[in-house]
């Protein structure tokens, strides 16, 4: 434990490493919402010098999911009269033609729910309604759905369905590691698949850091990022020990292996990204939304205006979209970057770089 | 949704915990984590205590900026 003056010195270390690195270009790509939005939050692009560029990766689950998925949603409310038990972030995506919260206004009955072992509680009380709850997330929601579906079954529940659209982290490391020279990859999800990837990453030549969520943190795994990087030999490296061990969480991946298999996954805007999703195993397959009502033939049209892909991809930034802030804002959302606050486009939209307010030692 | 939360294990009970996440207390399900322990530091997400992890020392990031 140290003392409060070496606490402050630890930040101050870190700031001034980011400030005045001089080092080769380096573009860091933060590939979590949660980073995404803690990075404009906490002002950290505005401490760092001007050979760092951070770039927004595709980890936002809301973000990526497929305009198809919401059609099969509404489809699944309108045609086939189910309730849908959703995260709210979801309600406002954009499908082809309307979103969930349009729907809800054509007698679509939506709920919203903090955790999907809630959407299993309402089926249990609702057992003349068919509950489906949107399955979207990476390594850290899967495991609470795959849990809210067994407790189903054990309660043996007939009227709850998934509708499935998870997705996997180490797919989108692949895809995009020639848009970075730097990961900073997202601690909570590296809780529970662990850190080899990772290794096996820089056997490829990728470079990265895991760090945690608070401005201290992120100052942290950023700056000893960029001295690694400094040194010009791919490294991976733990900047958060405490919450991300070697081995991750073998029990929350028991269950989704057990309930679930990997396959081939749509991520909005960038396309089919082979065996970067996970679906039910066909020993479940009265629990799968898609095959319980038959949702074959349902395929989505994103609309053309939106750039999300490019975004998720680092190629542009935001503000290089024509809809940013005119056409598209977060109360009109053309595109489902710019819906969740985990979104790049809606980070930037509200926090923009001038708005963003400095990070002082309260903030962290 | 995607935010996760680290908490530290107040009570247990029926495969639910009562955790205490910076002075906010919530129940969350704990099914996934077996010998879990009041006073055991757990991530939350989506309502699910999905890792244990080793405690909540901030004071991690200063050792590790130490070592530059
Ligand atoms: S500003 Fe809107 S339309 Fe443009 S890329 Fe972002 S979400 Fe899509």
């Amino acid at each position: 434990m140290t003392d409060t003056r070496n606490k402050e010195d630890g930040l101050a270390k870190a700031r001034r490493i980011l400030k005045e690195y001089d080092g080769p270009k380096v573009r860091i790509m933060e590939v979590c919402g949660t980073h995404t939005h803690e990075i404009f939050r906490q002002g950290v692009r505005r401490l760092l010098s001007p050979k760092i560029e951070m770039i927004s990766g595709p980890g936002c689950p809301v973000c990526v999911t497929d305009v198809t998925f919401i059609d099969e949603a509404i489809s699944l409310a309108l045609d086939h009269g189910c309730t849908i038990a959703t995260f709210g972030d979801l309600v406002r995506v954009p499908g082809t033609k309307k979103s969930l919260q349009i729907a809800r206004g054509e007698g679509a009955k939506i709920k919203v729910v903090y955790t999907p072992l809630d959407a299993v509680e309402y089926a249990k009380e609702h057992k003349d309604e068919q509950v489906v709850f949107l399955a979207v997330g990476f390594e850290t929601t899967t495991p609470s759905e795959c849990l809210a579906l067994s407790n189903a079954i054990e309660e043996n529940l007939t009227n709850f369905s998934l509708l499935t659209a998870n997705k996997t982290m180490p797919a989108a490391y692949e895809a995009m590691k020639d848009a970075t020279d730097l990961y900073l990859y997202p601690g909570h999800v590296h809780a529970i698949i662990g850190n080899q990837i990772c290794e096996d990453l820089v056997k490829e030549g990728v470079s990265g850091v895991v760090g945690g969520f608070t401005g201290r943190e992120i100052l942290t795994a950023l700056a000893i990022g960029v001295r690694e990087f400094e040194k010009g030999k791919p490294f991976f490296k733990n900047c958060y020990p405490r919450v991300v061990t070697g081995e991750g969480s073998p029990q929350a991946m028991a269950l989704v292996n057990e309930m679930m298999e990997p396959c081939d996954q749509q991520w909005r805007g960038i396309g089919l990204l082979k065996n970067s999703g996970m679906q039910l195993r066909s020993s479940y397959a009265a629990y799968d939304a898609r095959k319980k009502f038959d949702l074959s033939g349902i395929v989505g049209k994103p609309n053309p205006a939106c750039r999300c892909g490019q975004v998720l991809q680092g190629q542009i930034q935001p503000q290089d979209c024509p809809c940013f802030g005119t056409a598209c804002t977060p109360e009109h959302p053309v595109g489902a970057c710019m819906v969740s606050s985990e979104g790049a486009c809606s980070a930037w939209y509200l926090y923009g770089e001038l708005t963003s307010k400095p990070l002082t030692d309260e903030t962290v | 949704m995607c935010v996760g939360l680290s908490a530290k294990v107040v009570s247990l009970k029926d495969g639910m915990a009562i955790v205490d996440a910076s002075g906010a207390k919530r129940s969350v399900s704990a099914q996934l984590l077996s010998n879990l322990n009041p006073g055991d530091y757990v991530m939350v997400h989506a309502g699910t205590a999905i890792a244990k992890i080793t405690d909540d020392d901030t004071d991690e990031t200063d050792s590790l900026l130490e070592e530059l």
